[in-house]
């Protein structure tokens, strides 16, 4: 409970278990309590229901980013990748009224990028074979002495590039989410002397921040999954994951 | 066992069992970070507030909700649209079905139009032949009976004509001898006279 009230006072950026495990408890009851909600207005045949009007939006949204980049196959992701955005969000929201977020938490952000980059080198083994799949860290193949040379190091290389993937996902949230709470108390203690919440005028691109971060993301997922799903279909189709990687890292 | 867990190779029951266990594993991993995970510490202090007790439990906690989101929501919302969309397809299938039925029908319907036009012209120019041929059979026929008519009177007018030239061959005579009786004072009116009389006026008479 100590670690909840020091959370709540906004002086640490861990929020220890109990603080995390009760802000987790309410992003999984906001989520539960919108998805209840929209799945009362199911049985009418257009759905007039609010909320499941904005579910059914982010449901085709995720369907179109999964299929546009993924593929056909991309539908079996869906379900993992609505989780991902819905999550995010509403923790992304519950950290624009709390002074604690689960997406400000750094081990929280750690768990969901290793969800994500572990089911995707799951995904990779199945769609490749476990030696295709890693046989593929190993770059082009080469003969003679440049074999025994070059694939060694291309191999550590595209395996600490993986092992990077759960830093850059988890620390770019966390970095966003968490640095949006320390601007903000850093620009609220500019006003402090007037009483004048200054920190507040961040709001709008706070907003933003919650938008983005989850569609980047998600975003980011869809083109982990592409990348080892699509080695079959190869270059053409790997040069086309590597332009939607490059643009999400440019949003990001 | 829906369409979306016969996709994925590992089973829902696992999933929830697997996520449980990290769920559990991470609670005591962080709640006995100091003794199994003393390296943390030393993050914190860098800056780095890290603890994978909470991260292993996170990867749990989501291994638990990706199937029960599916099933709770996701499974329910994805029938709700593919019974909308088809719903929808059958209606556009419907709609497709009774419009190449209405333009059959009104192909139908315009060449059965064109035909009884076509027939309706040829009844009205057969009728009109026959018309015009009835009117020609009529004009002879008027003409042939008004020829006759005209004939007929011509030949009444000429029989007319001579009976009353007759007649007045008759009282010419019967005038010419009567003044002739008075002239002369006596009786004249015997055959032979008449007779030369008549005969004179034939004679005479101008062609007609």
């Amino acid at each position: 409970m100590t670690n909840l009230v020091a959370a709540a006072e906004g002086h640490e950026a861990h929020a220890g278990l109990i603080g995390v495990a009760f802000y987790i408890g309410l992003v999984l009851l906001l989520m539960f309590g919108i998805l209840a909600a929209a799945k009362k207005g199911l049985n009418s045949k257009v759905f007039k229901n609010a909320w499941t009007q904005r579910t059914e939006q982010l449901y085709l949204f995720i369907e179109n980013m999964a299929v546009g980049i993924i593929g056909a196959h991309g539908r079996k992701y869906i379900p993992m990748l609505i989780t991902f955005w819905m999550v995010i969000f509403i923790g992304n929201m519950v950290a624009l009224f709390f002074p604690y977020a689960p997406t400000a938490d750094l081990s929280f952000n750690l768990g969901m990028a290793l969800v994500s980059i572990m089911y995707v080198q799951f995904e990779g083994i199945k769609a490749n074979g476990f030696f295709g799949h890693f046989g593929h860290f190993a770059g082009p193949k080469l003969g003679g002495i440049m074999a025994l040379l070059i694939t060694p190091v291309i191999f550590c290389i595209e395996i600490i590039s993986e092992l990077m993937k759960n830093v850059s996902l988890s620390l770019r949230l966390f970095g966003n989410i968490n640095g949006g709470h320390k601007a903000v108390e850093a620009m609220n203690e500019l006003g402090h002397t007037v009483y004048i919440p200054v920190g507040e005028f961040l709001l709008p691109i706070k907003l933003l921040t919650v938008v983005v971060q989850a569609m980047i993301f998600t975003l980011l997922t869809c083109v982990y999954l592409s990348l080892v799903t699509h080695h079959e279909e190869h270059h053409d189709e790997h040069a086309h994951g590597e332009d939607h990687l490059h643009e999400a890292h440019a949003a990001a | 066992m829906s369409q979306q867990e016969k996709n994925s190779s590992i089973p829902y029951p696992v999933k929830l069992v697997v996520g449980v266990l990290l769920m559990v594993g991470g609670t005591y991993l962080s709640l006995n970070s100091e003794k199994y995970l003393p390296f943390q510490k030393g993050l914190a202090e860098q800056g780095l507030p890290l603890d994978l007790g909470i991260t292993v439990a996170v990867i749990g906690v989501f291994l638990m909700l990706f199937p029960v989101i599916q099933i709770f929501y996701l499974n329910p919302l994805s029938d709700a649209i593919n019974e909308r969309t088809s719903e929808l397809e059958h209606t556009f299938t419907e709609a497709e079905t009774l419009r190449s039925e209405m333009t059959k029908m009104r192909n139908d319907y315009e060449q059965r139009l064109a035909a009884t036009e076509a027939e309706a012209r040829s009844q009205i120019q057969a009728q009109i032949k026959e018309a015009q041929e009835l009117r020609q059979s009529l004009m002879a026929e008027a003409t042939a009976k008004a020829d006759e008519m005209v004939k007929r009177a011509a030949e009444e007018i000429e029989s007319e004509k001579q009976k009353v030239l007759s007649q007045l061959r008759t009282e010419v005579v019967t005038l010419t001898l009567a003044a002739s009786e008075k002239i002369i004072g006596e009786n004249m009116d015997t055959d032979k006279n008449r007779k030369l009389i008549a005969e004179f006026i034939e004679k005479v008479e101008v062609p007609s």
